[in-house]
């Protein structure tokens, strides 16, 4: 198991070393000059050009990457040109907000997902499924910004029932601090649970057609324990790798629902350092990305074997 | 009293790395010798009078009493000099330093303290701008600093300055809160723009970054933000339905302008530029793009400066059968006319539409181009476009206004005016500190962009700031900087 581990870490290296060179190159290949940004539309030619030599900017290109990446290896992402502050603390500050929310926000759908998910393939066709995949397929249709939108005027703008704007993290004050995640996590949970309950119908569906199913049930193995004992575990991988997708992609930025609601999240500082032209903080934030995605699937790939013994990890 | 702005601040050092956001919240915490007036003119600050040589290469500062830093100790002609000698280092990633080491306006050439309450610039050559430029907000108004600004290393901490509040907790991306300063000394004049007695009303402002709009409307509705910076102008008009909301609306300085290429192929033909003029409604895209909020004007120099003259009132009229008579003229066929915009700025992108249509009513084709807006200055800086819908910030002087858009296209791309006799008239209005000379060579040169047509000016932005009720005493002005000092908050229902 550690040998198969540290594959799966190694082989990870020529993957973050092609993302880093991708997204090196494909920064710079955007126009728009972070100096220039920086200093308005009447900045003088001179002081642009001294402002370029503070930040490194004017050294050819790969004397400009393989710096980065050298400071890359040590742990040093560098300083953010936008407000001189260093990139991994800034980046690590930001992702706790996205992950607290985040994270709270997949569990609680996928333990509403995948219990409903077998109930509607359970009751297929008839109108228990089609209330549930109903409700799914309306939930994941709405644009989670939209969505954001309503439930922040409604609980916020009119019933006054939850804060509008700002943060304040549960670490500080815990129900203070949980009053300003609510009605994002009520957002995220109610969009993504209509993505995991179709995954979670569709696997189970497949599962039911399975002989091993038939057999149960001519055996007379009461219907709850087919479904607790066969068809859950069989079906739940599928999901799982769905989950783990969902979560790399929530995690490595929910711009939109952390702008409508103003939290610091990692997708506010990812969408900030495109349009400042941020280059330290939004290659670091890209790495960053790519090795949660690499986390991730090491973790789903991991969890495998214990919902289905078939899947060895050798 | 709780304030949105859509960005975090850069940083917290006065006219090095900002922007809008940080030079406003930043006026409330540092000030320069001398300061911007309401009507945009210059006048004392932390100086109590300024005296000029009669060949205009002396500044004599007199220091007001009294005047204390943040930190308790008693400003003196030493800081003064301490603060400058920072700005002027070359390295010093001061926004204005071009403007003061020789490159651009003037050269400081000493600066000195003959007396603790006495300070004197020596510069190169006159300029009818030094005090306008020390006074500019996107400068920091070269604000006076005390030495522990900067930490043991010589690094820059945090401003310790003299303004009416100092900073108190700077949480990224979240907000920026300041504090009242009891120890501050207020001028014994009414207030009066950036200069004047202002008073710390209100105990704590806190610059809470909210980037959507749609959410800091839902903010200041439901109470969660006292004041909402710039919202849009068709909000504007639904919050002024609005019994718990008043709204602040005043015209500024920023000027939207639709820039056309003099190098380009096509657009190089000045009767192809004049009749891409005659052929727009401009004042019908001021009321239109700005919610009847600006009325148009189409000069480059300010409708609420005080050197608009009527001359600089006269402008474009509609003609689309001399805009046709034009084309034929000049050999027009169809071609397409890139016009590039964004939607960062909703004026530049709405303004451009309509620019597309009334052009079409001349038979000009004009294609828009919708870009980010980094792309889009990118672009504007190297001179790549035919044409583009485009914001400049408030300047306030005339000379800096003209200054922005002319120049040397072969030197700077950026430059729209190309014109040697319109240069020749601006590097005089720069020199002349005789007023009604300086008026005659703006009535001038904007005489020749008429003819010219490097670019249609369309019109001056008006800045809109919503609070709620219980604010009361706040004043918008022209340079769009937003003022809390002289401004209450009752206690909120």
């Amino acid at each position: 198991m550690l040998a198969y581990l540290l594959r799966r870490i190694a082989m990870t290296a020529p993957t973050l070393l092609l993302v880093s060179i991708a997204v090196f190159t494909l920064m710079r290949l955007i126009p728009g000059d972070p100096v220039q940004l920086m200093l308005g539309e009447g900045a003088d030619p001179a002081q642009l050009e001294l402002a370029r030599q503070q930040m490194g900017l004017d050294q050819p290109l790969v004397t400009q990457y393989f710096v980065w990446l050298r400071q890359a290896l040590t742990g040093d992402l560098g300083v953010s040109t936008t407000n001189g502050l260093a990139v991994l603390p800034l980046i690590w500050e930001r992702f706790h907000v996205s992950a607290v929310i985040v994270l709270t926000a997949v569990a609680l759908a996928s333990l509403i997902a995948v219990p409903a998910g077998l109930v509607a393939a359970w009751r297929k066709d008839r109108p228990t499924d089609l209330a549930i995949i109903g409700a799914a397929t309306l939930m994941l249709s709405v644009p989670s910004f939209w969505l954001g939108l309503l439930l922040l005027m409604f609980f916020g703008q009119y019933l006054h029932w939850l804060p509008v704007v700002g943060y304040v993290p549960m670490s500080e004050d815990f129900s203070q601090g949980l009053l300003y995640v609510i009605l994002p996590i009520v957002t995220l949970v109610l969009v993504e649970t209509g993505v995991l309950t179709r995954m979670s119908r569709a696997s189970t569906i497949e599962v039911l057609r399975l002989e091993y199913v038939t057999h149960a049930r001519a055996k007379g193995v009461p219907e709850s324990q087919v479904l607790r004992r066969h068809v859950l575990p069989n079906a739940f991988n599928p999901t799982l790798t769905m989950i783990g997708l969902i979560l790399g992609h929530l995690l490595s930025g929910i711009a939109v629902l952390e702008t409508v609601f103003t939290l610091p999240g990692l997708g506010r500082l990812m969408i900030d350092s495109i349009f400042a032209r941020d280059y330290p903080v939004l290659q670091g934030c890209l790495l960053f990305t790519a090795c949660i995605y690499v986390v991730i699937n090491l973790i789903v790939d991991m969890c495998y074997p214990l919902f289905d013994p078939r899947v060895s990890v050798q | 009293m709780r304030i949105q702005i859509n960005s975090d601040i850069r940083s917290t050092d006065p006219g090095g790395n900002r922007d809008d956001n940080t030079d406003n919240v930043l006026i409330h915490v540092v000030e320069g010798l001398v300061a911007l007036r309401e009507d945009t003119s210059v006048g004392p600050m932390l100086a109590s009078k300024v005296d000029t040589s009669a060949d205009g290469l002396t500044y004599t500062f007199t220091l007001r009493d009294g005047v204390k830093f943040q930190n308790g100790a008693v400003l003196t002609a030493d800081d003064v000099v301490w603060s400058w000698q920072r700005y002027l280092k070359p390295n010093s990633g001061w926004r204005c330093l071009p403007e003061f080491d020789g490159k651009g306006m003037t050269k400081v050439l000493a600066v000195e303290a003959p007396t603790p309450k006495t300070v004197v610039f020596k510069i190169e050559r006159p300029s009818a701008l030094f005090l306008t430029m020390m006074a500019r907000p996107d400068c920091g108004g070269a604000a006076i600093l005390h030495r522990s600004s900067l930490g043991a290393d010589g690094q820059w901490k945090e401003p310790v300055g003299t303004g009416p509040y100092k900073i108190k907790e700077w949480k990224r991306g979240q907000y920026i809160e300041l504090t009242r300063f009891d120890g501050y000394s207020a001028r014994p004049e009414a207030r009066d723009g950036l200069t004047g007695g202002k008073k710390a009303e209100i105990e704590n402002l806190r610059f809470v970054v909210i980037p959507d709009s749609a959410a800091a409307k839902a903010a200041l509705y439901s109470g969660g933000i006292d004041a909402f910076i710039s919202p849009s102008p068709a909000d504007v008009v639904e919050m002024r339905g609005r019994s718990d909301v008043r709204v602040d609306t005043t015209p500024v300085m920023t000027m939207v302008a639709l820039l056309l290429q003099t190098t380009d192929p096509l657009l190089k033909d000045v009767r192809i530029r004049r009749a891409l003029a005659l052929a727009l409604d401009t004042p019908e895209i001021a009321k239109t793009v700005t919610e009847g909020l600006s009325a148009v004007n189409n000069s480059v120099v300010p409708s609420s400066s005080p050197f608009y003259s009527a001359v600089q009132a006269g402008g474009y009229k509609r003609d689309i059968a001399g805009a046709k008579k034009l084309l034929a003229e000049a050999g027009y066929r169809g071609q397409p006319i890139k016009l590039v915009a964004n939607k960062r700025y909703e004026a530049l992108y709405s303004a451009a539409v309509l620019v597309q249509a009334m052009a079409s009513e001349a038979g000009i084709n004009v294609e828009l181009e919708v870009l980010d807006w980094a792309t889009q200055l990118d672009r504007y800086t190297k001179g790549q476009y035919q044409s583009m819908a485009f914001i400049y910030s408030a300047r306030i002087d005339p000379s800096l206004n003209y200054e922005m858009v002319s120049g040397d296209k072969a030197a700077q791309p950026r430059k729209v005016w190309d014109n040697p006799a319109a240069q020749t008239r601006l590097t005089e209005s720069m020199v002349s500190r005789d007023k009604a000379r300086r008026q005659v060579l703006f009535d001038e040169m904007h005489k020749q962009m008429l003819q010219d047509v490097p670019m249609v000016v369309l019109f001056n932005a008006s800045d809109a700031t919503a609070m709620r009720k219980s604010v009361t005493g706040f004043k918008g002005w022209a340079p769009a900087k937003p003022r809390f000092w002289n401004v209450r908050l009752d206690a909120r229902g």
